[in-house]
Protein backbone atom coordinates (compact mmCIF):
# COMPACT_ATOMS: atom_id res chain seq x y z
CA UNK A 1 0.00 0.00 0.00
CA UNK A 2 1.42 3.35 -0.60
CA UNK A 3 2.47 5.64 2.08
CA UNK A 4 0.23 8.42 0.75
CA UNK A 5 -2.73 6.34 1.83
CA UNK A 6 -3.92 6.80 5.52
CA UNK A 7 -3.62 3.65 7.60
CA UNK A 8 -7.50 1.79 7.44
CA UNK A 9 -9.15 1.26 11.27
CA UNK A 10 -9.93 -2.21 9.37
CA UNK A 11 -6.55 -2.89 8.45
CA UNK A 12 -4.41 -5.64 10.47
CA UNK A 13 -1.91 -2.20 11.15
CA UNK A 14 -4.99 -0.22 12.00
CA UNK A 15 -6.88 -3.69 14.32
CA UNK A 16 -3.28 -3.63 16.28
CA UNK A 17 -3.07 0.18 17.28
CA UNK A 18 -6.20 0.14 18.14
CA UNK A 19 -5.70 -2.78 20.31
CA UNK A 20 -3.89 0.50 22.49
CA UNK A 21 -6.88 2.22 24.39
CA UNK A 22 -5.78 5.28 26.33
CA UNK A 23 -6.64 4.91 30.07
CA UNK A 24 -9.20 7.86 31.79
CA UNK A 25 -7.82 10.60 33.30
CA UNK A 26 -7.95 10.37 36.96
CA UNK A 27 -10.56 12.16 38.35
CA UNK A 28 -10.45 14.93 40.33
CA UNK A 29 -7.35 16.24 37.45
CA UNK A 30 -9.32 19.76 36.89
CA UNK A 31 -8.87 20.30 40.91
CA UNK A 32 -4.94 19.19 40.77
CA UNK A 33 -4.13 21.54 37.91
CA UNK A 34 -6.08 24.84 39.63
CA UNK A 35 -4.43 23.85 43.05
CA UNK A 36 -1.08 23.39 41.37
CA UNK A 37 -1.67 27.29 40.15
CA UNK A 38 -1.18 28.78 43.71
CA UNK A 39 2.11 27.34 44.48
CA UNK A 40 3.34 27.81 40.77
CA UNK A 41 6.55 30.48 40.19
CA UNK A 42 6.04 33.74 38.15
CA UNK A 43 6.92 33.01 33.69
CA UNK A 44 9.63 34.83 33.37
CA UNK A 45 9.98 38.76 31.35
CA UNK A 46 9.74 37.92 27.94
CA UNK A 47 12.86 38.64 26.16
CA UNK A 48 13.89 41.31 24.84
CA UNK A 49 15.26 40.20 21.35
CA UNK A 50 12.05 38.91 20.32
CA UNK A 51 11.24 42.48 19.16
CA UNK A 52 10.31 42.18 15.71
CA UNK A 53 13.41 43.35 13.58
CA UNK A 54 15.33 44.11 16.45
CA UNK A 55 17.64 41.24 15.78
CA UNK A 56 18.70 42.89 12.39
CA UNK A 57 19.29 45.97 13.79
CA UNK A 58 21.52 45.02 16.10
CA UNK A 59 23.69 43.45 13.72
CA UNK A 60 23.66 46.29 11.49
CA UNK A 61 24.81 47.73 14.59
CA UNK A 62 27.59 45.23 15.08
CA UNK A 63 28.30 45.59 11.58
CA UNK A 64 29.51 49.59 11.85
CA UNK A 65 30.89 49.34 14.76
CA UNK A 66 33.35 46.64 13.44
CA UNK A 67 33.87 48.66 10.36
CA UNK A 68 34.86 51.83 12.24
CA UNK A 69 36.87 49.59 14.75
CA UNK A 70 38.38 48.38 11.47
CA UNK A 71 39.16 51.70 10.00
CA UNK A 72 40.57 52.91 13.29
CA UNK A 73 43.14 50.42 13.59
CA UNK A 74 44.03 50.61 10.06
CA UNK A 75 44.33 54.45 10.49
CA UNK A 76 46.75 53.58 13.66
CA UNK A 77 48.62 51.71 11.74
CA UNK A 78 49.64 53.62 8.77
CA UNK A 79 50.12 56.71 11.29
CA UNK A 80 52.45 55.01 13.20
CA UNK A 81 53.88 53.44 10.58
CA UNK A 82 53.87 50.00 11.27
CA UNK A 83 53.31 49.46 7.38
CA UNK A 84 56.41 50.13 6.84
CA UNK A 85 57.32 47.23 8.57
CA UNK A 86 55.63 45.04 6.49
CA UNK A 87 56.63 43.69 2.82
CA UNK A 88 53.82 46.32 1.76
CA UNK A 89 54.49 48.94 -1.01
CA UNK A 90 52.32 51.68 -0.27
CA UNK A 91 52.20 54.41 -3.05
CA UNK A 92 51.97 57.90 -1.96
CA UNK A 93 48.52 59.29 -2.72
CA UNK A 94 50.49 61.23 -5.95
CA UNK A 95 51.77 58.55 -7.68
CA UNK A 96 48.67 56.74 -7.43
CA UNK A 97 47.42 59.63 -9.43
CA UNK A 98 49.61 59.90 -11.55
CA UNK A 99 49.25 56.05 -12.32
CA UNK A 100 45.83 56.82 -13.13
CA UNK A 101 45.87 59.57 -15.41
CA UNK A 102 48.90 57.76 -17.22
CA UNK A 103 51.72 61.13 -16.73
CA UNK A 104 54.04 59.07 -14.99
CA UNK A 105 53.49 55.14 -16.05
CA UNK A 106 55.84 53.95 -12.86
CA UNK A 107 54.52 50.41 -11.94
CA UNK A 108 54.18 49.90 -8.05
CA UNK A 109 56.71 47.87 -6.55
CA UNK A 110 53.68 44.92 -5.18
CA UNK A 111 52.17 44.57 -8.81
CA UNK A 112 50.41 41.41 -9.27
CA UNK A 113 51.83 38.88 -11.52
CA UNK A 114 48.84 38.25 -13.24
CA UNK A 115 48.77 40.82 -15.92
CA UNK A 116 49.07 39.45 -19.44
CA UNK A 117 52.09 41.72 -20.95
CA UNK A 118 54.44 44.55 -19.52
CA UNK A 119 52.84 48.13 -20.18
CA UNK A 120 54.59 50.93 -21.22
CA UNK A 121 54.42 54.37 -22.75
CA UNK A 122 52.53 54.19 -26.05
CA UNK A 123 55.36 56.13 -27.64
CA UNK A 124 59.25 56.35 -27.28
CA UNK A 125 59.86 58.27 -24.13
CA UNK A 126 63.12 59.95 -22.89
CA UNK A 127 64.26 58.76 -19.37
CA UNK A 128 65.51 61.56 -17.05
CA UNK A 129 69.22 60.48 -18.12
CA UNK A 130 68.29 61.34 -21.99
CA UNK A 131 68.10 57.74 -22.74
CA UNK A 132 65.35 56.98 -24.94
CA UNK A 133 63.66 54.14 -23.97
CA UNK A 134 61.35 51.56 -26.50
CA UNK A 135 57.66 51.39 -25.60
CA UNK A 136 57.04 47.64 -25.16
CA UNK A 137 53.08 46.79 -26.44
CA UNK A 138 51.99 43.64 -25.53
CA UNK A 139 54.04 40.54 -25.67
CA UNK A 140 57.93 41.27 -26.40
CA UNK A 141 58.56 39.95 -29.87
CA UNK A 142 61.28 41.99 -31.22
CA UNK A 143 64.57 42.62 -29.85
CA UNK A 144 64.47 46.10 -29.19
CA UNK A 145 61.41 45.32 -26.61
CA UNK A 146 63.47 42.78 -25.30
CA UNK A 147 66.89 44.94 -24.89
CA UNK A 148 64.46 47.36 -23.29
CA UNK A 149 62.88 44.88 -20.88
CA UNK A 150 66.10 43.57 -20.11
CA UNK A 151 67.26 47.17 -19.38
CA UNK A 152 64.66 47.53 -16.98
CA UNK A 153 64.96 44.31 -14.87
CA UNK A 154 68.72 45.44 -14.89
CA UNK A 155 67.57 48.62 -13.27
CA UNK A 156 65.46 46.73 -10.51
CA UNK A 157 68.25 44.15 -9.82
CA UNK A 158 70.88 46.83 -9.23
CA UNK A 159 68.91 48.81 -7.00
CA UNK A 160 68.11 45.73 -4.95
CA UNK A 161 71.51 44.63 -5.03
CA UNK A 162 72.37 48.17 -3.41
CA UNK A 163 70.17 47.76 -0.95
CA UNK A 164 70.52 44.53 0.05
CA UNK A 165 74.67 45.27 0.74
CA UNK A 166 73.32 48.63 1.85
CA UNK A 167 71.43 46.10 4.54
CA UNK A 168 74.43 43.70 5.27
CA UNK A 169 76.99 46.12 5.70
CA UNK A 170 74.64 48.17 8.76
CA UNK A 171 74.28 44.78 10.28
CA UNK A 172 78.16 44.26 10.29
CA UNK A 173 78.26 47.79 11.75
CA UNK A 174 75.57 47.40 14.22
CA UNK A 175 77.32 44.40 15.57
CA UNK A 176 80.73 45.19 15.89
CA UNK A 177 79.39 48.61 17.77
CA UNK A 178 77.52 46.63 19.99
CA UNK A 179 80.31 44.48 20.78
CA UNK A 180 82.72 47.79 21.21
CA UNK A 181 80.17 48.99 23.50
CA UNK A 182 79.82 45.97 25.59
CA UNK A 183 83.66 45.66 25.70
CA UNK A 184 83.81 42.67 23.96
CA UNK A 185 86.72 41.98 21.65
CA UNK A 186 86.29 43.51 18.09
CA UNK A 187 88.56 43.12 15.30
CA UNK A 188 91.32 45.48 14.43
CA UNK A 189 90.55 47.53 11.79
CA UNK A 190 93.43 45.51 9.62
CA UNK A 191 91.58 42.71 10.90
CA UNK A 192 87.45 44.49 9.92
CA UNK A 193 89.34 45.43 6.56
CA UNK A 194 90.50 41.82 5.90
CA UNK A 195 86.86 40.30 6.67
CA UNK A 196 85.13 42.99 4.22
CA UNK A 197 87.58 42.31 1.67
CA UNK A 198 86.45 38.31 2.09
CA UNK A 199 83.38 39.12 1.83
CA UNK A 200 83.42 41.64 -1.48
CA UNK A 201 85.37 38.62 -2.79
CA UNK A 202 82.06 36.87 -2.17
CA UNK A 203 80.20 39.12 -3.58
CA UNK A 204 81.85 39.38 -7.15
CA UNK A 205 82.51 35.68 -7.16
CA UNK A 206 79.05 35.22 -6.88
CA UNK A 207 77.65 38.15 -9.20
CA UNK A 208 80.05 36.73 -11.71
CA UNK A 209 78.38 33.53 -11.68
CA UNK A 210 75.31 35.07 -11.92
CA UNK A 211 75.81 37.43 -14.35
CA UNK A 212 77.79 34.52 -16.84
CA UNK A 213 73.86 32.25 -15.96
CA UNK A 214 72.24 35.50 -16.94
CA UNK A 215 73.81 36.33 -20.10
CA UNK A 216 73.11 32.64 -21.38
CA UNK A 217 69.86 32.51 -20.63
CA UNK A 218 69.39 36.11 -21.98
CA UNK A 219 70.99 34.60 -25.39
CA UNK A 220 68.70 32.19 -25.43
CA UNK A 221 65.51 34.83 -24.76
CA UNK A 222 66.99 36.43 -27.75
CA UNK A 223 67.31 33.90 -29.63
CA UNK A 224 63.69 33.19 -29.72
CA UNK A 225 62.59 36.63 -30.54
CA UNK A 226 65.01 36.81 -33.44
CA UNK A 227 63.52 33.32 -34.58
CA UNK A 228 59.74 34.60 -34.43
CA UNK A 229 58.50 34.08 -31.21
CA UNK A 230 57.67 36.43 -28.34
CA UNK A 231 57.72 36.50 -24.75
CA UNK A 232 55.01 37.66 -21.75
CA UNK A 233 56.18 39.33 -18.78
CA UNK A 234 55.50 36.31 -16.90
CA UNK A 235 57.83 34.25 -18.94
CA UNK A 236 60.66 36.87 -19.13
CA UNK A 237 60.15 37.05 -15.09
CA UNK A 238 60.58 33.49 -14.77
CA UNK A 239 63.72 33.42 -16.42
CA UNK A 240 65.65 36.36 -15.66
CA UNK A 241 64.66 34.82 -12.24
CA UNK A 242 65.93 31.41 -12.80
CA UNK A 243 68.84 32.88 -14.66
CA UNK A 244 70.25 34.99 -11.24
CA UNK A 245 69.80 31.82 -8.88
CA UNK A 246 72.28 28.97 -8.46
CA UNK A 247 70.35 25.21 -9.43
CA UNK A 248 70.25 24.29 -5.86
CA UNK A 249 68.40 28.09 -5.10
CA UNK A 250 66.24 27.35 -8.04
CA UNK A 251 65.14 23.69 -6.67
CA UNK A 252 64.80 24.85 -3.40
CA UNK A 253 62.25 28.01 -3.75
CA UNK A 254 60.22 26.08 -6.60
CA UNK A 255 59.85 22.86 -3.95
CA UNK A 256 58.55 25.66 -1.53
CA UNK A 257 56.33 27.73 -4.11
CA UNK A 258 54.79 23.89 -5.16
CA UNK A 259 53.90 23.52 -1.33
CA UNK A 260 50.10 24.16 0.12
CA UNK A 261 49.72 27.59 1.51
CA UNK A 262 49.41 26.90 5.28
CA UNK A 263 52.49 24.64 4.97
CA UNK A 264 54.68 27.30 2.95
CA UNK A 265 53.59 30.37 5.32
CA UNK A 266 54.70 27.46 8.33
CA UNK A 267 58.29 26.34 6.52
CA UNK A 268 58.92 30.15 6.61
CA UNK A 269 58.18 30.68 9.77
CA UNK A 270 60.52 28.06 11.13
CA UNK A 271 63.08 29.42 8.36
CA UNK A 272 62.70 32.70 10.68
CA UNK A 273 62.13 30.89 14.33
CA UNK A 274 65.61 29.14 13.22
CA UNK A 275 67.49 32.67 11.74
CA UNK A 276 66.41 34.25 14.94
CA UNK A 277 67.53 30.91 17.33
CA UNK A 278 70.77 31.55 15.32
CA UNK A 279 71.64 34.95 15.79
CA UNK A 280 71.30 34.77 19.56
CA UNK A 281 73.35 31.21 19.95
CA UNK A 282 75.60 33.54 17.94
CA UNK A 283 75.57 36.45 19.84
CA UNK A 284 75.97 34.56 23.20
CA UNK A 285 78.52 32.20 22.13
CA UNK A 286 80.16 35.79 20.99
CA UNK A 287 79.20 37.28 24.23
CA UNK A 288 80.91 33.88 26.18
CA UNK A 289 84.39 33.29 24.53
CA UNK A 290 85.26 36.84 23.99
CA UNK A 291 89.07 35.78 23.18
CA UNK A 292 87.65 34.02 19.92
CA UNK A 293 87.77 36.58 17.12
CA UNK A 294 84.91 37.89 15.41
CA UNK A 295 83.54 36.75 12.49
CA UNK A 296 81.52 39.40 10.81
CA UNK A 297 77.84 38.69 11.00
CA UNK A 298 76.15 35.57 8.56
CA UNK A 299 73.96 37.23 5.76
CA UNK A 300 70.40 35.90 5.52
CA UNK A 301 70.49 33.50 3.55
CA UNK A 302 67.79 35.34 1.42
CA UNK A 303 70.80 37.89 1.10
CA UNK A 304 73.53 35.09 0.27
CA UNK A 305 71.58 32.91 -2.09
CA UNK A 306 68.58 34.94 -3.17
CA UNK A 307 68.77 35.98 -6.56
CA UNK A 308 69.37 39.57 -7.91
CA UNK A 309 65.94 40.17 -8.22
CA UNK A 310 64.21 38.31 -5.85
CA UNK A 311 62.55 39.95 -3.10
CA UNK A 312 63.54 40.97 -0.05
CA UNK A 313 61.30 38.96 2.01
CA UNK A 314 60.54 35.09 1.61
CA UNK A 315 56.61 35.78 2.22
CA UNK A 316 57.12 37.19 -1.55
CA UNK A 317 58.71 34.70 -3.42
CA UNK A 318 55.59 33.52 -5.53
CA UNK A 319 54.90 37.14 -6.47
CA UNK A 320 57.49 38.29 -8.90
CA UNK A 321 58.54 41.43 -9.75
CA UNK A 322 57.38 43.16 -12.79
CA UNK A 323 60.44 45.35 -14.40
CA UNK A 324 60.54 48.66 -14.52
CA UNK A 325 59.02 50.99 -17.07
CA UNK B 1 -16.79 18.45 37.37
CA UNK B 2 -17.30 16.72 34.17
CA UNK B 3 -14.24 16.27 31.69
CA UNK B 4 -15.01 16.92 28.06
CA UNK B 5 -13.80 16.18 25.08
CA UNK B 6 -14.68 18.93 22.96
CA UNK B 7 -12.13 21.44 21.15
CA UNK B 8 -12.97 25.25 21.12
CA UNK B 9 -10.32 25.49 18.67
CA UNK B 10 -12.84 26.21 16.23
CA UNK B 11 -14.00 29.59 18.12
CA UNK B 12 -10.85 31.51 18.10
CA UNK B 13 -13.11 34.48 19.68
CA UNK B 14 -14.78 32.39 22.18
CA UNK B 15 -10.24 31.57 22.60
CA UNK B 16 -9.83 34.91 23.43
CA UNK B 17 -12.11 35.87 25.49
CA UNK B 18 -11.06 32.31 27.90
CA UNK B 19 -7.56 33.08 27.01
CA UNK B 20 -8.22 37.15 28.20
CA UNK B 21 -10.37 35.97 31.31
CA UNK B 22 -7.57 33.31 32.41
CA UNK B 23 -5.18 36.27 32.12
CA UNK B 24 -6.87 38.26 34.37
CA UNK B 25 -6.79 34.60 36.99
CA UNK B 26 -10.46 33.63 36.28
CA UNK B 27 -10.47 30.26 37.44
CA UNK B 28 -13.74 29.26 36.08
CA UNK B 29 -12.57 30.09 33.07
CA UNK B 30 -9.65 28.51 33.37
CA UNK B 31 -11.93 25.16 34.19
CA UNK B 32 -13.85 25.56 31.49
CA UNK B 33 -10.38 25.28 28.96
CA UNK B 34 -9.65 22.18 30.92
CA UNK B 35 -12.59 21.08 30.82
CA UNK B 36 -12.78 21.08 27.11
CA UNK B 37 -8.97 20.41 26.28
CA UNK B 38 -7.57 17.83 29.11
CA UNK B 39 -9.08 14.61 27.84
CA UNK B 40 -7.68 14.99 24.33
CA UNK B 41 -4.45 16.22 25.81
CA UNK B 42 -4.30 13.29 27.89
CA UNK B 43 -4.66 11.07 25.13
CA UNK B 44 -1.75 12.74 22.67
CA UNK B 45 0.46 12.56 25.73
CA UNK B 46 -0.37 8.96 26.74
CA UNK B 47 0.17 7.82 22.64
CA UNK B 48 3.43 9.81 22.91
CA UNK B 49 4.88 8.66 25.97
CA UNK B 50 3.26 5.81 26.39
CA UNK B 51 2.63 6.10 29.79
CA UNK B 52 -1.10 7.19 31.67
CA UNK B 53 0.80 8.89 34.77
CA UNK B 54 3.48 10.34 32.71
CA UNK B 55 0.61 11.72 30.33
CA UNK B 56 -1.21 13.24 33.28
CA UNK B 57 1.61 14.91 34.28
CA UNK B 58 2.37 16.46 30.76
CA UNK B 59 -1.14 17.30 30.33
CA UNK B 60 -0.96 18.95 33.61
CA UNK B 61 1.74 21.03 32.92
CA UNK B 62 0.58 21.97 29.13
CA UNK B 63 -2.37 23.61 31.31
CA UNK B 64 -0.03 25.65 33.75
CA UNK B 65 1.97 26.47 30.62
CA UNK B 66 -1.22 28.21 29.49
CA UNK B 67 -2.21 29.78 33.17
CA UNK B 68 1.63 31.06 33.01
CA UNK B 69 1.50 32.60 29.15
CA UNK B 70 -2.01 33.86 29.62
CA UNK B 71 -1.30 37.26 29.38
CA UNK B 72 1.17 37.40 27.03
CA UNK B 73 -1.48 35.38 24.70
CA UNK B 74 -3.81 38.04 25.31
CA UNK B 75 -1.62 40.31 24.43
CA UNK B 76 -1.01 38.99 21.44
CA UNK B 77 -4.65 38.68 20.34
CA UNK B 78 -4.77 41.99 18.51
CA UNK B 79 -2.64 40.86 15.94
CA UNK B 80 -4.00 37.53 15.51
CA UNK B 81 -6.57 35.51 17.28
CA UNK B 82 -5.44 32.58 19.53
CA UNK B 83 -6.32 28.80 18.36
CA UNK B 84 -6.18 27.62 21.89
CA UNK B 85 -6.61 23.86 20.63
CA UNK B 86 -3.54 24.38 18.53
CA UNK B 87 -1.62 25.93 21.05
CA UNK B 88 -2.11 23.34 23.82
CA UNK B 89 -1.46 20.79 21.67
CA UNK B 90 1.78 21.69 20.18
CA UNK B 91 2.97 22.07 23.92
CA UNK B 92 1.84 19.31 24.81
CA UNK B 93 3.90 17.58 22.11
CA UNK B 94 6.53 19.11 22.53
CA UNK B 95 6.63 18.84 26.54
CA UNK B 96 6.53 14.39 25.55
CA UNK B 97 9.12 14.98 23.07
CA UNK B 98 11.46 16.78 25.45
CA UNK B 99 10.71 14.13 28.53
CA UNK B 100 11.28 11.16 25.73
CA UNK B 101 14.32 12.70 25.54
CA UNK B 102 15.42 13.13 28.67
CA UNK B 103 14.52 9.56 29.82
CA UNK B 104 16.50 8.48 26.40
CA UNK B 105 19.58 10.21 28.06
CA UNK B 106 18.90 8.84 31.18
CA UNK B 107 17.83 4.86 30.89
CA UNK B 108 19.42 4.83 27.28
CA UNK B 109 16.38 3.57 25.24
CA UNK B 110 12.79 3.90 25.26
CA UNK B 111 10.51 1.82 27.47
CA UNK B 112 6.77 1.50 27.17
CA UNK B 113 5.15 1.58 30.32
CA UNK B 114 5.77 -2.00 31.97
CA UNK B 115 2.89 -4.44 31.86
CA UNK B 116 1.40 -5.57 34.87
CA UNK B 117 2.60 -8.37 36.20
CA UNK B 118 -0.01 -9.78 38.10
CA UNK B 119 -1.96 -13.14 36.79
CA UNK B 120 -4.68 -12.12 34.17
CA UNK B 121 -7.12 -14.16 32.27
CA UNK B 122 -5.86 -15.59 28.67
CA UNK B 123 -8.24 -12.95 26.45
CA UNK B 124 -6.74 -10.11 28.59
CA UNK B 125 -3.40 -11.09 28.48
CA UNK B 126 -3.85 -11.41 24.91
CA UNK B 127 -4.95 -7.85 24.97
CA UNK B 128 -2.45 -6.67 26.73
CA UNK B 129 -0.10 -7.97 24.27
CA UNK B 130 -1.54 -6.52 21.68
CA UNK B 131 -1.34 -3.32 23.25
CA UNK B 132 2.09 -3.72 23.74
CA UNK B 133 3.18 -4.32 20.47
CA UNK B 134 1.01 -1.46 19.82
CA UNK B 135 3.08 0.77 21.80
CA UNK B 136 6.05 -0.81 21.08
CA UNK B 137 5.25 0.26 17.22
CA UNK B 138 4.47 4.07 17.56
CA UNK B 139 7.54 4.06 20.35
CA UNK B 140 9.95 3.13 17.71
CA UNK B 141 9.07 5.89 15.45
CA UNK B 142 11.12 8.89 15.35
CA UNK B 143 9.71 12.03 17.66
CA UNK B 144 8.11 14.07 14.96
CA UNK B 145 6.91 10.96 12.76
CA UNK B 146 4.94 9.91 16.00
CA UNK B 147 3.64 13.16 16.83
CA UNK B 148 2.29 13.44 13.01
CA UNK B 149 0.87 9.86 13.29
CA UNK B 150 -0.72 10.54 16.79
CA UNK B 151 -2.47 13.72 15.50
CA UNK B 152 -3.85 12.16 12.08
CA UNK B 153 -4.55 8.84 12.96
CA UNK B 154 -5.42 8.36 16.63
CA UNK B 155 -6.71 12.34 16.92
CA UNK B 156 -8.26 12.60 13.37
CA UNK B 157 -7.01 16.19 12.93
CA UNK B 158 -6.78 17.42 9.50
CA UNK B 159 -3.68 17.63 7.85
CA UNK B 160 -3.72 21.30 7.70
CA UNK B 161 -4.71 21.44 11.72
CA UNK B 162 -1.56 18.88 12.71
CA UNK B 163 0.51 20.99 10.82
CA UNK B 164 -0.35 24.16 12.42
CA UNK B 165 -0.07 21.79 15.92
CA UNK B 166 3.39 20.89 14.94
CA UNK B 167 4.17 24.19 13.29
CA UNK B 168 5.22 23.28 10.33
CA UNK B 169 3.93 24.50 6.44
CA UNK B 170 1.58 21.75 4.87
CA UNK B 171 4.06 20.30 2.32
CA UNK B 172 6.74 19.92 4.85
CA UNK B 173 3.75 17.98 7.03
CA UNK B 174 2.50 16.08 4.27
CA UNK B 175 6.07 14.57 3.44
CA UNK B 176 6.51 14.23 7.34
CA UNK B 177 3.66 12.14 7.24
CA UNK B 178 3.98 10.23 4.52
CA UNK B 179 7.75 9.09 5.67
CA UNK B 180 5.82 8.37 9.49
CA UNK B 181 3.45 6.17 7.79
CA UNK B 182 6.44 4.28 5.45
CA UNK B 183 7.98 3.78 8.39
CA UNK B 184 5.03 2.35 10.95
CA UNK B 185 4.43 -0.17 7.69
CA UNK B 186 7.73 -1.25 7.78
CA UNK B 187 8.01 -1.91 11.44
CA UNK B 188 4.54 -3.52 11.18
CA UNK B 189 5.64 -6.39 8.62
CA UNK B 190 8.86 -6.47 10.49
CA UNK B 191 7.15 -7.35 14.31
CA UNK B 192 4.95 -9.34 11.84
CA UNK B 193 7.47 -11.58 10.33
CA UNK B 194 9.82 -11.23 13.87
CA UNK B 195 7.17 -11.09 16.77
CA UNK B 196 9.69 -11.55 19.01
CA UNK B 197 12.25 -8.95 18.44
CA UNK B 198 11.56 -5.76 19.87
CA UNK B 199 10.75 -2.82 17.18
CA UNK B 200 12.98 0.15 18.00
CA UNK B 201 14.86 1.96 14.73
CA UNK B 202 13.57 1.81 11.04
CA UNK B 203 16.07 3.41 9.52
CA UNK B 204 15.66 7.27 10.52
CA UNK B 205 17.13 9.22 13.13
CA UNK B 206 15.35 8.88 16.57
CA UNK B 207 14.69 12.36 16.94
CA UNK B 208 13.94 14.28 13.57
Amino acid sequence: MSDDNPIGRSSALGELLDADRVPALSGGFADRVVGATSTRAAPLPELRRSKAGAGRRQNLRRFGMAAIAAGALASAAAATGLLDDLPIALPSPGKVWDTLTGQTPEPLATQGANQPSIRAPASASIEPDGEETVAIEGPIDTPEELDEAFRRVDNVRDERKTTRRGNVDRRIEETLERRREQGLPAPTPEGEARLRNRLEQMRERRDQQSVQRIKERRAELRKKIEEGGELTRDELIAAERAAGQSPEVQDRLQRLRELPPEERRARLRQWRENRQQRREERRQGLQQSPAQETEPPEPEPAELEAPLDAPEDPQTLDEPSPPPK
Amino acid sequence: MTIGSGDSQNDPAGDDALVARIAERDEAAFRLVIGQHAERLHRIAYRMVGGAHEAEDIAQEAMLRLWDNAARLAARTDAAPVRLGAWLKRVVINLAIDRQRVAGRQSGGEVPERADETPLADEQMEQEESAGRARALIAGLPDRQRAAIVLTYFEELPNAEAAEVLDMNIKAFESLLHRARGALRRAFVALEEHPEEHPQEYGEERHE
